[in-house]
């Protein structure tokens, strides 16, 4: 579990990607409700854009060590590509994990009201692991970070629009409403939906299960391209 | 005894032929110089031999294996030492050296030991809580070489392993080379530094446009280029340099123009510098002329046609 250890060790390692996992999450606690909309407190709404960066943040990590050549080294040594992929992700995972559980049980220690604690650590985890094989997939395209991390920077910007995380679907047009649902934002944005009011378990597992599909897909998508 | 072994080996990128069927052989315990200028074919023809690039014709025997060269068995005797720094500048230069043992199975104290030993090696035995990214180029280069030593590979690759460091740090390397062959390691050491190649190679390899053009010992190689003279004219204006004039002239075998100067490599007592300098002196104005003894430099030169470095490099 060498990668494994190592890759928990670089996430931390520079002040940019410390703020990203451990601030800026423990500051979503604190954010206030608000009057109509979002039904959840404010820091609720927006961890899904934290989310969102932090997986871009991670997975830029593998990015580095094939911009660097350090892919290749390792191409050589008696170790698979599955096996540096697979534990670089676990590492990922368990970090994305911790910080859902911090800041749902972290808001629920502080009284926020969160309706459905558990319900809503388990879609906060779904989204983190979509959002983490989407910045994998997307990283595959590119050869240099900070080309791929700007139009990534860009990209969220129009995906938590469309998604409804920062106005609410509903006073969108017919034909952006339509487009949204292609957006794994819209289904964290139906799942918070459901936390609050939600009755039908199907319902959830739906969501949850829309979530699991893109983190499928996309891993797939991001394993290809090994050098 | 072969430790490895390429034959007939053929790689395309698109339409660019990159290795053209080449054939080598690596003994145990030699120090192998693969020369060659950019775009050669070196660094292919390293990436084929461990697997990163595939090939598509021809056959790799590595440690006796040639059905499955790469295996997990056989990656734990090899180092690469890749051309760019490959280390995290992140991580100190003790974790770096920790994680790539760890990568090759190292555990424990065995592990402990290993990375104090690389690093004492390559001369950072004090720097090994510092991070990378407050070391020197050669220093960085060190670290380097150092990642790929703690599973003491039997076969050593090294690509171009002294790019861009300082006449110290190069010379450490290479003593620290000669050191890792006493030790019984067998080395392929790709440059385009002739003297580097000069200074440890057991045997020179010379490669050109995806072939191996000549190998041998380095004093072969320069008796091949023995029975030739060379002279080297500073010009003042090398665009009229009578080229095609020059080439003409009884027993010159070669004309290269590089920059302001120009080489001219005859047959051995030829007896046609005086035509030679009139000719330069009349269309392009001779600055300076020296006579040089054959080198490796000199060897490429004769096969190839070609300066093994380009001028603003050297």
């Amino acid at each position: 579990m060498t990668v494994f250890k190592f890759a928990l060790k670089r996430s931390f390692s520079n002040i940019a990607n410390l703020v990203f996992l451990t601030l800026f999450p423990v500051a979503c606690i604190f954010l206030p409700r608000g009057e109509e909309w979002p039904f959840l407190p404010y820091g609720y709404q927006y961890f899904g854009i934290i989310i969102l960066f932090i997986g871009i943040r991670l997975a830029a990590i593998i990015l580095e060590d094939r911009e660097k050549g350090v892919v290749k080294r390792l191409a050589v040594a008696p170790i698979s590509h599955f096996n540096y992929l697979s534990q670089n992700l676990l590492a990922y995972s368990v970090i994305l994990i911790l910080q859902c559980a911090i800041v749902v049980y972290g808001g629920v220690l502080f009284g926020q009201e969160l309706y459905q604690p558990g319900w809503l650590f388990l879609l906060y985890v779904s989204f983190s692991f979509a959002s983490l094989a989407i910045a994998l997939a997307w990283i595959s395209i590119y050869r240099k970070k900070d080309v791929a991390f700007l139009i990534y920077m860009s990209l969220i910007f129009i995906v938590v629009v469309l998604g409804g995380l920062i106005i609410p679907v509903e006073m969108f047009p017919d034909l952006l409403k339509r487009m949204a649902v292609i957006l794994p934002t819209y289904w964290l944005g139906q799942g918070l939906n459901w936390v609050v009011f939600g009755e039908e378990i199907l319902d959830f597992l739906i969501i949850n299960g829309v979530l699991w599909l893109y983190t499928i897909v996309f891993v797939v998508i991001g394993s290809t391209r090994k050098i | 005894m072969t430790i490895a072994s390429i034959q007939g080996v053929v790689k395309r990128y698109g339409a660019h032929l990159v290795l053209d069927y080449i054939d080598l052989d690596i003994y145990e315990g030699e120090i192998i110089g693969l020369l060659g200028p950019n775009g050669a074919g070196k660094t292919t023809l390293i990436q084929t031999l461990t697997g990163i690039t595939s090939f598509e014709r021809g056959k790799i025997e590595i440690f006796g294996q040639s059905k499955n060269p790469f295996s997990n068995q056989n990656k734990e005797r090899i180092g690469l030492v890749t051309q760019g720094i490959t280390v995290f500048e992140e991580l100190t230069a003790k974790e770096n050296l920790q994680f790539f043992a760890g990568v090759y199975g190292l555990r424990g104290e065995e592990k402990k030991k290993r990375v104090e030993e690389a690093l004492e090696f390559v001369g950072l035995g004090d720097k090994g809580n510092k991070t990378p990214n407050k070391f020197s180029g050669g220093m960085k280069r060190r670290l380097n070489i150092a990642c790929a030593l703690t599973h003491r590979p039997k076969l050593l690759i090294m690509d171009e392993p002294t790019v861009g460091i300082d006449p110290q740090s190069r010379n450490y390397i290479l003593e620290a080379v000669k050191k890792l062959r006493e030790n019984g390691t067998t080395i392929l050491y790709t440059t385009h530094y002739m003297e580097e190649v000069q200074a440890i190679a057991s045997r020179v390899v010379i490669m050109d446009q995806g072939q191996i053009i000549k190998q041998g010992t380095v004093d072969e190689l320069i008796q091949m280029v023995q029975h030739e003279e060379k002279v080297k004219i500073d010009v003042t204006d090398s665009d009229k340099v009578p080229v095609n004039e020059l080439e003409n002239i009884a027993g010159v075998k070669k004309v290269v123009v590089s920059g302001n100067q120009i080489t001219i490599i005859s047959a051995f007592d030829s007896g046609n510098l005086d035509r030679i300098i009139t000719l330069v002196k009349e269309h392009a104005g001779v600055l300076g002329i020296q006579a040089d003894k054959p080198n490796l430099e000199d060897v490429f030169l004769t096969l190839t046609g070609k300066e093994l470095r380009d001028k603003e490099e050297a």
